[in-house]
């Protein structure tokens, strides 16, 4: 008898431990999910402005017989880039009429005497360098 | 790089001249997204290999007739067909369009939401606060300014008045933007009032120049007592929250609200500059200065509390140099001038003298800063000037007199902002 009772004591430990180990585990994922639970949180961000799209330049049929304006932006060396491409087009294409430039100012500032001047006697303009 | 697309876009818009802007490779990216921020998204550039600067006349011929980097078409070739092939029906396309910083709100776990900030580079990839509601509540506390009022709008450079056109476009923020970044850099509420004035002026805390810019603010008033910044022992170190967070709030701001710091677009230092993290932030010693303290000196009273912006290439100890020996009786005034005069004028030049070294200077014969800056500015018999204007040179006191060292660097002023009117 006395045995049967010790039996059946291990048993319920047994089952008791059995049961008790996952809902411990249960417990544990429980935690981990609470400190991963979703919260929500603000955007930091600023507000962009909408774009105006700009036309863009009617392109020529051809350079021959036309004038381009090369306009140095004021960084360094591109002068001796803007004489070479000078010398390109004269070696290549000498129908078109090169006008070497140097903006005046900084590189953002602007230059209406040039701009009018290539408005007037101008076809096309390549301006460099950008950096 | 800007300028150049800039001009082009005006002179194809305004004059209706065709024009093919010149830029070296490395700014295809910025090009890119500049052109179409600028309303040209078609704008046609021919792209050089990189650099220009430095290269002989025979290097450059050999250049301009080799294959563009990025399209990988003859270099002068592009050019001729750039100002003369029809425009396409993209090219000619106009409207407006709308743009998106995104959603107002994220919902998800706090890692994952951590790593979407960071992936998304909303962070400086240091840890953050997570900006929830009730935190952006409570740093809101620091205003009594409506979370919705309009705080100002910045760009990724600022633009000196008459410098020329504004090249980045402006992005705008409220009160409740700048609260929301605050909590991000870990920020107390009592120091709002300071990054709201800082970001009323528009400044960027991250220029995009390929200088490596780094920014610093001098804060002068009560408020540094109120808000215990240090400017004491290490006063321009991390050693108290206030200095650590508000640099770092201005640049989180910048990165998200003013859409500055973005690496090939909108950041293009060549090779960064480690104060970049948190910028400079100083806390004037007003106390133990022999003189008026920088805000006094430019017109505010000593009761303002009153923050005032830089910009240029940082501060470093002047001690390394050779103008400034450890010797038995050494010239303070001398070394100072020696050191400042030395930077490009362009910059200027700033001085952070601990009080120790500003007595020194005092009891040379300098009694305020004004004499002491127009003898520094004053050159050597038969040399020009090395400075244009007596603001092109700053002194600021700061730190600890434990020992006769002081900083410099070429940070040039920008402006000062009372801080009391964001409280």
């Amino acid at each position: 008898m006395k045995w049967h009772i010790c039996v059946s004591l291990i048993a319920m430990l047994c089952l008791a431990l059995f049961y008790n180990l996952p809902i411990r585990n249960n417990q544990a994922q429980a935690q981990g999910k609470a400190g991963e639970e979703k919260i929500t949180v603000l955007s930091p961000m600023g507000i962009p402005p909408a774009i105006r799209l700009k036309t863009m330049a009617p392109r020529l049929d051809t350079l021959d017989g036309k004038t381009v304006y090369l306009v140095d932006v004021g960084y360094v060396g591109t002068d001796i880039l803007l004489k070479e491409v000078e010398d390109w087009f004269k070696a290549n294409m000498p129908t078109v009429n090169i006008v070497y430039r140097r903006k005046f100012g900084f590189f953002t500032s602007e230059d209406p005497f040039l701009w009018r001047e290539i408005k007037e006697k101008g076809h096309a303009m390549v301006m460099g360098v950008g950096h | 790089m800007s300028a150049v697309v800039d001009h082009c876009i005006n002179v194809e818009s305004k004059l209706g001249v065709p024009t093919v802007p010149l830029i070296i490779s490395e700014f295809h990216d910025q090009v890119k997204l500049h052109r179409k921020k600028k309303g040209m998204p078609g704008l046609r550039v021919t792209y050089l290999i990189s650099p220009v600067w430095g290269k002989t006349a025979k290097r450059l011929r050999n250049e301009i007739v080799a294959k563009s980097p990025v399209s990988e078409t003859m270099i002068m070739q592009e050019i001729v067909g750039n100002l003369t092939k029809p425009l396409t029906a993209e090219e000619k396309k106009m409207g407006t369009i709308e743009q998106s910083a995104g959603p107002e709100r994220f919902t998800d776990t706090p890692d994952n939401l951590r790593q979407y900030f960071m992936d998304n580079r909303m962070t400086d990839y240091l840890p953050i606060i997570l900006p929830t509601e009730e935190k952006v509540a409570e740093m809101l506390k620091g205003t009594s300014h409506h979370p919705d009022e309009v705080v100002g709008k910045m760009a990724a450079h600022t633009q000196f008045p008459g410098a020329g056109m504004e090249i980045f476009e402006h992005w705008s923020y409220t009160v409740k933007t700048v609260a929301i970044n605050a909590v991000m850099a870990g920020m107390k509420p009592e120091y709002l009032p300071v990054l709201l004035a800082v970001a009323s002026t528009g400044k960027e805390g991250l220029s995009v120049s390929d200088n490596s810019f780094t920014e610093m603010l001098v804060i002068n008033g009560p408020i540094r007592d109120e808000i215990k910044l240090n400017y004491g022992i290490g006063a321009m170190g991390p050693f108290s929250q206030a200095n650590s967070t508000i640099g770092r709030a201005w640049n989180l701001l910048s990165l998200n609200a003013g859409n500055c710091g973005r690496v090939g677009t909108t950041y293009m230092g060549v090779v960064g500059n480690p104060m970049n993290w948190n910028n400079i932030v100083i806390a004037e010693n007003e106390e133990d200065s022999p003189w008026q303290p920088f805000h006094v000196r430019h017109g505010y009273k000593p009761t303002d509390n009153v923050v005032s912006l830089f910009e240029g290439w940082g501060i470093i100890s002047a001690k390394n140099s050779k103008f400034s020996k450890w010797t038995r009786e050494p010239d303070f005034p001398g070394a100072i001038k020696r050191i400042l005069i030395d930077q490009d004028m362009l910059f200027g030049a700033t001085a952070v003298l601990s009080p120790v070294v500003a007595h020194f200077v005092k009891e040379a014969g300098f009694d305020s800063v004004d004499k002491f800056t127009i003898w520094i500015m004053k050159p050597e018999e038969g040399q020009w000037p090395d400075f244009r204007s007596i603001r092109d040179i700053n002194i600021i006191i700061t730190g600890g007199s434990n020992n006769n060292y002081w900083s410099y660097g070429g940070m040039r002023y920008f402006q000062s902002v009372l801080i009391d009117k964001w409280r």
